[in-house]
């Protein structure tokens, strides 16, 4: 370090009066996807998810490792880790304004005691913080997102099944999962009974699940005003669920499957960090609330599944229809064909259709002439919306117990309600909806 | 209290001594609207920007405003007291240097090609018209985010009037310290990992970093780093790989930085000289 007091020179002078000259004039006025016998198999996968607009991203490895002890005593065990960063939709609708959040740590507006503190920003820098808030600045036209969000998921599934007597099979599965502000634990059983020859199986499962909810920052009293920051404690929720199933052979080239399912949550199933806008009669924003969901959900779903060997190929196609009493009703139809190319190679191509209505409590946005309903969120993942997806999957085997797969696939989520003909919000894009990018590559072993 | 926003590529951070939710708010949204509004009308990579008007304009003259005149008037004082190694014009030798860490050196040719294109004495600068001639590009890049973290800090101090501090990306300025004591920042270092933070307490004023970053070619063993001497169009020989500079404003403290650098071997005897606090890092 140099301190030197002298007379500065011609060139710091001049320096300082061009600054001084320069300065001193006028200025001019940031969803998940889903989805093997063999003595142990090995199944290793690396998931690659990518939003659209620097929204969420993820890395995500998995190791599924399944060991047969014979007469069909099976232990599986998966583990997978999630690392997530990117922008995560906020829930406000984009303005025609600048719009300034605070991060979801903003717990206080009472200074950190004693002197400064230091935290290092996103960007590594240590800098001085006065209080525990950070604030982010949305530009006009852009869907609100938090910059800051980003978490970390480790799950641990273990399971194992074997027969209990002639034609009937149990099976029990423990879930452990962490994420920096979720923990979740959860156990099912199932029971499987075949007969007419092993042409038809009955099953029913049971499953329970308990889950610490810890927003960051404390769980906010839903449908208060967003600045006031009120929040509470932790929070938790437990799932209780139950399935039956028929399995049928339908003929030589045709198995079919039909399921029933039922399941009920209870205690937080709101989302802490969701917010809603407020605009007046003219569109413009006069602030936010928390978003607020009711304390319990049921939800029936029944699935309809096919797998249909045709010259060679196995087609697979399912619809799925599923209703909750939160007013969202769900229809799916999948299909994927597995096309066997010959020396091991094949290839899937993946089609996905899916529509949903809007939650009863969902709304793009509240008015502020209308009475504050008991029930709020403009989650996006609760509104109206067509999804589907495209993809395709390309797999090679090596020496009859090695397969390499690459999977690639798209996911485009449009929203019906978009737009608003209030005046301040014409023009915007109000929900803009979601596309991501799938890449999945995997390496499976069969011992 | 801090509000953070994107902008001139870096994460930029106001931070500000106060508890009223509604002043960070206010305060927050007029950074940010002042740092948008600097890069939108300087932006060489924006279709709309004055910088893009003024380098499309084939030679003819175009009228500026105040603002873009007071700023053409800083670049020239620059280009003086620098003896012309300081050149907004300079962002020509792009066509031929590209930083990319190769050893990929550009031919004497494609050098001497470019030449002629560089050089603020052949621009005319008659206020309010500036006359750029064809194939001649301004580039305000090494001025724009000094500039904007003054500007950001005189908005920012209007709105709220308490103690403020802002860093875009590393480049900062306050204008007084918090009650409690000065403020403390950490600036990376380029060039250096992570763990070379520079950890300084700052009362009021500003610090700037130059340095080479990624930016370099490497050929032979010599490294040349992205810091042009534009007498010769090729890079300037031994700069640091960082100069950190403290001033009164972000730009002084910007153009000591740079200044430093375009003096290579002699940086450091150069900043001894301005009297200034500075933190020099060479390989």
């Amino acid at each position: 370090m140099q301190l030197k007091k002298k007379s500065p020179t011609p060139l710091r002078l001049g320096l300082m009066a061009a600054s001084c000259a320069l300065l001193g004039s006028p200025g001019a006025e940031a969803q998940s996807v889903p989805d093997g016998e063999q003595p142990l198999l090995i199944d290793t996968g690396l998931l690659y998810y990518k939003e659209d607009q620097g929204r969420v991203q993820t890395i995500e490895p998995v190791v599924r490792l399944k060991k047969d002890y014979g007469d069909e005593h099976v232990l599986g065990v998966t583990l997978t880790y999630d690392s997530l960063t990117g922008g995560s939709p906020n829930g406000a609708i984009p303005a025609k304004k600048v719009q300034t959040f605070a991060t979801p740590s903003g717990t206080s507006l009472k200074p950190v005691s004693g002197v400064p503190q230091t935290y290092t920003t996103p960007s590594g820098q240590v800098v001085a913080a006065l209080a525990k808030i950070t604030l982010y600045s949305i530009q006009p036209g852009q869907l609100p997102l938090d910059p800051n969000f980003h978490d970390r998921r480790i799950a641990a599934d273990v399971s194992w099944a074997q027969p209990i007597a002639t034609n009937t099979n149990a099976s029990i599965a423990g879930h452990l999962s962490n994420e920096l502000d979720f923990d979740s634990a959860a156990v099912n059983g199932a029971l499987s009974h075949d007969f007419n020859g092993k042409n038809t199986t009955v099953s029913a499962g049971l499953n329970a699940e308990l889950d610490a909810v810890k927003p960051i920052g404390g769980a906010p009293v839903g449908g208060t005003d967003y600045t006031q920051l009120l929040k509470g404690g932790n929070k938790s929720k437990d799932v209780l669920g139950g399935l039956l199933g028929v399995t049928q052979v339908m003929s030589r080239h045709w198995v079919a499957q039909l399921n029933y399912s039922y399941d009920k949550s209870n205690g937080y199933l709101t989302d802490p960090y969701k917010i809603v806008s407020v605009v007046d009669g003219t569109g413009a924003e006069t602030g936010y609330r928390f978003e607020n969901r009711p304390g319990n959900r049921t939800r029936q779903s029944a699935y309809f599944g096919n797998k249909v060997y045709i010259a060679g190929n196995v087609l697979d196609v399912s619809y799925r229809r599923s209703k909750d009493d939160w007013g969202i009703q769900s229809n799916t139809i999948d299909g994927r064909l597995h096309i066997d190319l010959g020396n091991d190679i094949y290839l899937e191509p993946h089609a996905r259709w899916y529509h949903q209505g809007a939650a009863d409590f969902y709304h793009l946005y509240l008015n502020q002439a209308d009475p504050l309903p008991t029930y709020l969120s403009a989650d996006p993942r609760l509104a109206d919306f067509k999804a589907t997806t495209f993809g395709v999957k390309f797999g090679v085997g090596f020496s009859g117990n090695t397969e390499l797969s690459l999977r690639v696939e798209q996911y485009q989520q449009k929203p019906t309600d978009t737009s608003s003909a209030l005046a301040g919000l014409q023009g915007l894009d109000l929900n803009p909806g979601l596309k991501t990018i799938i890449v999945q590559l995997g390496w499976r072993y069969d011992y | 209290m801090a509000a953070s926003f994107f902008a001139m590529a870096s994460p930029c951070e106001v931070l500000l001594e106060t508890r009223d939710l509604g002043l960070a708010r206010a305060a927050g949204r007029a950074a940010a609207d002042e740092a948008w509004r600097i890069e939108a009308k300087f932006s060489r990579y924006r279709r709309d920007s004055v910088v893009t008007a003024i380098n499309g304009s084939g030679g003819t003259p175009v009228a500026v405003d105040a603002e873009t005149g007071a700023l053409l008037d800083f670049a020239k004082h620059c280009y003086q007291l620098s003896d012309g190694r300081f050149d907004v014009t300079s962002g020509v030798l792009r066509r031929c240097w590209r930083f990319d860490g190769s050893d990929r050196l550009p031919t004497a040719t494609a050098i001497a090609a470019v030449m002629p294109f560089i050089g603020f004495d052949k621009i005319t600068w008659n206020p309010p018209f500036v006359t750029v001639p064809t194939g001649m590009e301004l580039d305000f890049g090494g001025i724009g985010k000094e500039y904007a973290v003054d500007r950001v800090l005189a908005a920012v101090t209007a709105t709220s009037g308490g103690a403020v501090l802002v860093n875009f990306g590393g480049d900062l300025a306050a204008n007084r310290p918090p009650a409690d004591g000065p403020w403390r920042v950490g600036i990376e270092r380029p060039g250096t990992d992570r763990e070379a933070v520079l950890l300084l307490e700052l009362e009021r004023g500003a610090l700037a970093t130059s340095g080479d970053t990624h930016r370099f070619l490497l050929r032979d063993g010599v490294r040349y780093g992205h810091i042009m001497d534009v007498r010769t169009g090729w890079p300037v020989v031994d700069a640091p790989r960082s100069v950190t500079v403290a001033a009164g404003t972000c730009i002084e403290a910007g153009m000591l930085a740079t200044f430093a650098m375009l003096n290579g071997a002699g940086a450091e005897s150069f900043l001894d000289q301005q009297g200034t606090r500075y933190w020099c890092l060479r390989a």
